[in-house]
Formats: structure tokens, C-alpha cells, sequence
């Protein structure tokens, strides 16, 4: 079952270049653990790359529902902006779930948020009506801890935290020794004559995320960890521009957190959410299934669909969430999805004339 | 300029750096001081230059005080050196929001410390934000909307001890709803000797936040902009290649003077060191180099 090639997933940094000054980026070459295909994947890249060389036709209205529904093993899903808004379902969600799951479908969830843990979000799943697995749900956070575990992160060693719980608490479940984390949000700094910051000189990794709680005191701990920890890795669950914490608005995203320590390091991050291709990756070796066979359904543009086109799946935008139609169809608009449409229940609706 | 840089100052060249230049530019934090501590031989240095007939002004990316605090910190440190020889990155915010016109009913929110509001302040700017802020949290429950003042015309960015969640919110909604806001930063410097005994974030984080948020890059007023080099060029107008830029940051102090055409020396008692100096990914590249102002000086009668 392991294959030897080269995969080089692209990770695009979502926004321009930091600074003028002169950075140093480091790529990492990562060799995975046996249960994963062994390659050497950088999920590194210092510039913006496009997935591929040639310009990918417009977007195709989705007309005939069940031929792409047949065409693929497995969708995968993102949250915000295509099952719930906030805390509200999308209209006609639970139905097309259950009619994917009655053409054995198989269906998993891949959200950038890194606030909650799968269990936490099973939880959400739940509440909501939706009957989903936790080993269904593959978040940020989560894809954190797979990261360590991959690469044989050594348990001796200690991760520092910039963001929520989450994080925490799959680190806990995969066995992880952490500090940081929400409570460091209360720790203050006062910059006078003679102070010096200690930090722990077995932090062997730098997790960062979104994080409500951010500050100057964890900027300067994660900042001495990755600098003076040899070896110390950096890496950011996701750099979304924004998030939707509440439905009424947009909030500043994970992405500002990762770029307040590229701003202190120069140095940039291994992504594991989020258009970088780790999770799905990760779980077309879990389930074994071939990327030919899967349809990603994301609703923005520059995370979700950049993902399935980095991983060679299909890609179906939904309108239901940031990304307007005017938005997919501007002339500044460069990542065209397969198809798009309005939202994932059109899956119900849109069937084929039956000749 | 032989080596590009790679040599080390020698007393002949130090000597003829000296005659050829009238005004130097010194950087202040890893040059005059390090945090709240001057560094050795500074004053006697200084001394030395102004027996020489030499004028200076100093020029630092710290926005964290105005002119004024910084005339007083140099005061203590037993140096009499008058506000208007200082051009701190908070002035430069200020001046720039000024020489553009910026009105004065509109209001300036603050991502930073007093400096930047003082300095607004002196030219009759209304700023909110600031280290207030810093002890303002979001309450994330379902129904909860998070307000702004639609009056802001400008975000200012530097650096901010008192960083947190809900300034990096209010700057990024003012830039991203405010129709024309502008989005201003101080400077761009990743790390600081902001105390003695080790380096601390600098005003690059805060404004790489904001950046990432609101996916815009800033107007930089601060080095290596060379945005400053005006305000020094009306004081005293002589050209700029009399002037010499003494610093210990390359992609700041260094990069400024070449911006802007005047010599550069850079000291390696701040946050460049001699390794980093040499690499062969180092691109920036000073006229010449010594350890210090001391030894800078001293190099002058050897």
C-alpha cells in the first residue's frame, strides 16, 4: 500500500509578504511515520504558487446533481458557510446528508476552526440534529496533533500553545505534553529594568491558532521558543483572514495570530489546515480511499477549494456562505472550483432531465 | 567601498567617514542604549563628536514614547539632548497624517502606546484605542456585535505591549468597513532591545496582525521608509551624502540609509551580529562596521 512519490502539497501564504526585510523560510522536510505514504512533503512554501500551470476553465453551474454525486467515493465538507452559520443550520442539510449517506457516501467534515476539539464539535454536530461520527470531524486542531504524531514528535518534548482549547485538548488525547494555552492570556508583561522572560527550553514546537486570549506575553514565549529551542517547529493550525465566531459579522482570523510570530521569528510556519494539504492527505491513507474519488464542498475560496485542487479532488463551491457569485466571476478572482451552486440541499433538488 | 561592507572599520577609514560626513543619524536602542541602560562609552563618544564640529539627530522606530518622554529618558541617562534633535516613528505617524491633510474630525484609533497618542495629540488629532484598550475583552455569546466608531479615518499600528484580541478586532473592522481608513504603521522592526538583558517582539507582530486580518499592507513611516529623511534634509540642508546613518539593524538603519543615499555605519552592539553580518543570506550591506560607539570613536586618534 505505500507508494513512493513526491507529493508537494502547495501552501500558500494568504496574504502578501510580511516585511521588506529579509526572511529566512524554513522548509522542512518531513519523512512520515510507516501508516502514512512515505514521501518527502515540504507543507512550506515562502511565495504564492498557483496549484497548477495552466488557467483552470470557469466554474460550471452544477446542473446535473447526480452525475457528480455518482462520480466521486467521499465528500468532504466544510462547517461555516455550508452546514451551519454560527449556531444555525443551513437550510436542508440533515436531508442531503442522509441521501449521500443512502447512496453510501461517505461523508467527513474539515473545518479550519481550531477553537473546539472533534469531540467538542461531535457535540455541535449534535445539538444540531446531524448524526456525525467524531472520527468523521478532522478540525485544525486535531490536524495539529496528527502532524506531531506523524513525524514522531517525542513525548519528553513540550509544545507551547497560542490558542484554544481545542488544541489542548487533542494534544492531551494524542498524548502530548503542552503549556500556554488560554490561561497564559491572563499573564502580563512589564517591561522594566532588570526583567527577563524565562521560558522552557524543552519546547520542542510552537502550535498556533486562533486565539481570542492573544497577547504580548505569548507572542514573546513563542517567539524565544522558535528562536532559541533548536530544532523548535512552528507550526499554524490555519491563516484564515477572517472567521465567523458569531454570524452577525466577520473577526479577525488565525491567520493574524500566525502573523504576529512570522513578524517576530521571519520565519514561516508548516500549515496543517487549510488550503496546505495535511488532512487530506491524511485521511485518503486512513480511509484508503484515491483523491480521484473525492469531492471537496467548501464555501471560500482561497482555504477550501485551493485544498482540493492542491489534493486533486474535485471542488464544488457553495454561495451559501462568504463567497458571492460576483466574487467567483470577478476578473481579480483566480481559483475557479469545478462547479458551483447555491447550497449543498440543490444536491436534492438538481436532478437530471429524465429523458 | 571596498568588500561592499565586509570590512571592519579601520582607523583611516573611520577617519576619513568623519571629515567627509557633517550630520550623523544615530539609532537609539543597540547604539545609545539598551533598554533603560546606556551603552558603554556612548557619552564620551558623543562628546567626542561635537568637539569634532559635528551635528547629530537621533532617529528610532520606538513608538512607544514622543519626542518629549525620549528628551527626558536621555536626560537621565545624563545627556542633554533637546526634543527636536529626536524623530521617533510615533512623530513620523503623526507628521504623515498631518503633511496628507488627514482632517482633524476624524479620529485616529490607536494600536500602540502613549507615544503615538502624545505625539497625535500635538497636532490636534483625536486618537482612541491605545493602552486603554488593552484591558478590553470580547464576549463571545450568540448575539453579541462588536461596535466601532465609523468615524475612524485612520488605524495607526506600532508597538504595543498591551496587544490583544479586541484591538486587532476594532483596527481590523475600521480598516476594512471605514470607507478610506487608512492603515498606518510606525515601523515594521520584528524584535527590540526593549530591556537589557534580551530581545522582545516589536511593532512588526502587531502590524503583521492587522495585516493578515485586513489583507492590505500599511503605509511604513518608520526606517527603512525613508519618509524621516525629509524632516532631516529641511533641518539642515546640506546633502544627504554629508549624512551618515549609524545603526545596529540592517533591514531598518541600514536599509534606510541606502533608501536614501547617505552614508551607513553599523554597530554590532544590538541585534546584529557579526555572523548574521557576514551570511552569505544577508543582502543588506553597511559601508563599514564596528563593535560599538565607543569603538567607533576611538578608532578616530588610533
Amino acid at each position: 500500500m505505500l507508494t513512493s512519490r513526491v507529493i508537494s502539497p502547495s501552501f500558500l501564504p494568504l496574504s502578501p509578504p510580511a516585511s521588506t526585510s529579509s526572511s529566512s523560510f524554513s522548509s522542512l522536510k518531513t519523512i512520515l511515520s510507516p501508516f502514512l505514504a512515505k514521501t518527502q512533503l515540504s507543507y512550506t512554501r515562502s511565495s504564492r504558487m498557483a496549484s497548477s500551470l495552466t488557467a483552470r476553465a470557469a466554474a460550471k453551474k452544477l446542473e446535473n446533481a447526480d452525475e457528480l454525486i455518482d462520480s466521486v467515493e467521499t465528500f468532504i465538507f466544510d462547517c461555516d458557510g455550508v452546514i451551519w452559520k454560527g449556531d444555525k443550520l443551513i437550510e436542508g442539510v440533515p436531508e442531503t446528508l442522509d441521501m449521500l449517506r443512502s447512496k453510501g457516501k461517505r461523508l467527513v467534515f474539515v473545518t479550519n476552526n481550531s477553537t473546539k476539539s472533534r469531540k467538542q464539535y461531535g457535540k455541535k454536530f449534535e445539538t444540531l440534529g446531524l448524526s456525525v461520527n467524531e472520527e468523521e470531524i478532522f478540525a485544525s486542531s486535531f490536524a495539529a496533533a496528527a502532524y506531531l504524531q506523524s513525524i514522531d514528535f517525542p513525548k519528553d518534548k513540550k509544545v507551547y500553545v497560542i490558542g484554544e482549547d481545542g488544541i489542548l485538548k487533542e494534544l492531551e488525547l494524542a498524548g502530548f505534553q503542552y503549556l500556554g494555552g488560554p490561561t497564559d492570556g491572563d499573564k502580563k508583561i512589564e517591561l522594566k529594568p532588570g526583567f527577563l522572560m524565562e521560558h522552557d527550553h524543552n519546547v520542542g514546537a510552537v502550535v498556533v491558532g486562533f486565539d481570542r486570549y492573544f497577547n504580548y506575553y505569548k507572542i514573546q514565549y513563542g517567539t524565544l521558543c522558535i528562536r532559541e529551542n533548536p530544532g523548535c517547529l512552528f507550526i499554524a493550525t490555519n491563516r484564515d483572514a477572517v472567521t465567523h465566531l458569531t454570524d452577525a459579522q466577520e473577526w479577525a482570523g488565525g491567520g493574524s495570530m500566525v502573523g504576529a510570530i512570522r513578524g517576530s521569528t521571519q520565519k514561516e510556519p508548516l500549515v496543517v489546515g487549510k488550503p496546505s494539504t495535511f488532512m487530506m492527505d491524511y485521511l485518503s491513507n486512513k480511509f484508503g480511499i484515491s483523491k480521484s474519488q473525492i469531492c471537496m464542498v467548501g464555501d471560500r475560496l482561497d482555504t477550501d477549494i485551493l485544498f482540493g485542487q492542491n489534493g486533486g479532488c474535485k471542488t464544488l463551491l457553495v454561495l451559501s456562505g462568504v463567497t458571492s457569485l460576483e466574487t467567483l466571476q470577478s476578473p481579480d478572482n483566480s481559483i475557479q472550483p469545478d462547479f458551483y451552486t447555491s447550497k449543498i440541499a440543490d444536491f436534492l433538488s438538481l436532478k437530471a432531465a429524465t429523458v | 567601498m571596498a568588500n561592499g561592507g565586509r570590512e571592519a572599520l579601520t582607523p583611516q577609514a573611520a577617519r576619513s567617514l568623519v571629515d567627509s560626513v557633517d550630520v550623523f543619524i544615530f539609532d537609539c536602542d543597540g547604539v545609545i542604549w539598551k533598554g533603560d541602560k546606556l551603552i558603554e562609552g556612548v557619552s564620551e563618544a558623543l562628546h567626542t563628536l561635537r568637539s569634532l564640529g559635528k551635528k547629530f539627530v537621533f532617529v528610532t522606530n520606538n513608538s512607544r514614547k514622543s519626542r518629549k518622554q525620549y528628551a527626558k529618558k536621555f536626560s537621565k541617562l545624563g545627556m542633554e539632548i533637546n526634543e527636536d534633535e529626536i524623530f521617533t516613528s510615533s512623530f513620523a505617524a503623526a507628521m504623515y497624517l498631518k503633511l496628507n491633510n488627514f482632517p482633524t474630525d476624524k479620529k485616529v484609533y490607536v494600536v500602540g502606546e502613549e507615544g503615538i497618542q502624545e505625539e497625535l495629540k500635538l497636532v490636534g488629532y483625536e486618537s482612541i484605542g491605545g493602552p486603554e484598550d488593552g484591558k478590553k475583552y470580547i464576549q463571545l455569546e450568540s448575539n453579541f456585535f462588536f461596535d466601532h466608531d465609523k468615524s475612524v479615518g485612520a488605524v495607526v499600528v506600532g508597538l504595543d505591549q498591551h496587544f490583544n484580541y479586541y484591538k486587532l478586532q476594532y483596527a481590523t473592522l475600521c480598516i476594512r468597513q471605514n470607507p478610506g481608513c487608512l492603515f498606518i504603521a510606525t515601523n515594521r522592526d520584528s524584535t527590540g532591545n526593549l530591556t537589557s538583558l534580551q530581545e522582545w517582539p516589536g511593532a512588526g507582530c502587531m502590524v503583521s496582525a492587522v495585516s493578515c486580518s485586513v489583507e492590505k499592507e500599511p503605509v511604513v513611516v518608520g526606517k527603512p521608509s525613508t519618509f524621516l529623511m525629509d524632516f532631516l534634509l529641511e533641518r539642515f540642508r546640506i546633502d544627504v551624502s554629508r549624512m551618515c546613518m549609524v545603526g545596529d539593524r540592517l533591514d531598518t538603519d541600514i536599509l534606510f540609509g541606502h533608501n536614501a543615499g547617505c552614508k551607513t555605519l553599523l554597530v554590532l552592539s544590538g541585534v546584529t551580529t557579526l555572523p548574521a553580518l557576514l551570511d552569505p543570506s544577508n543582502s543588506i550591506h553597511p559601508d563599514s562596521y564596528a563593535n560599538d560607539m565607543s569603538h567607533f570613536v576611538q578608532l578616530l586618534s588610533q
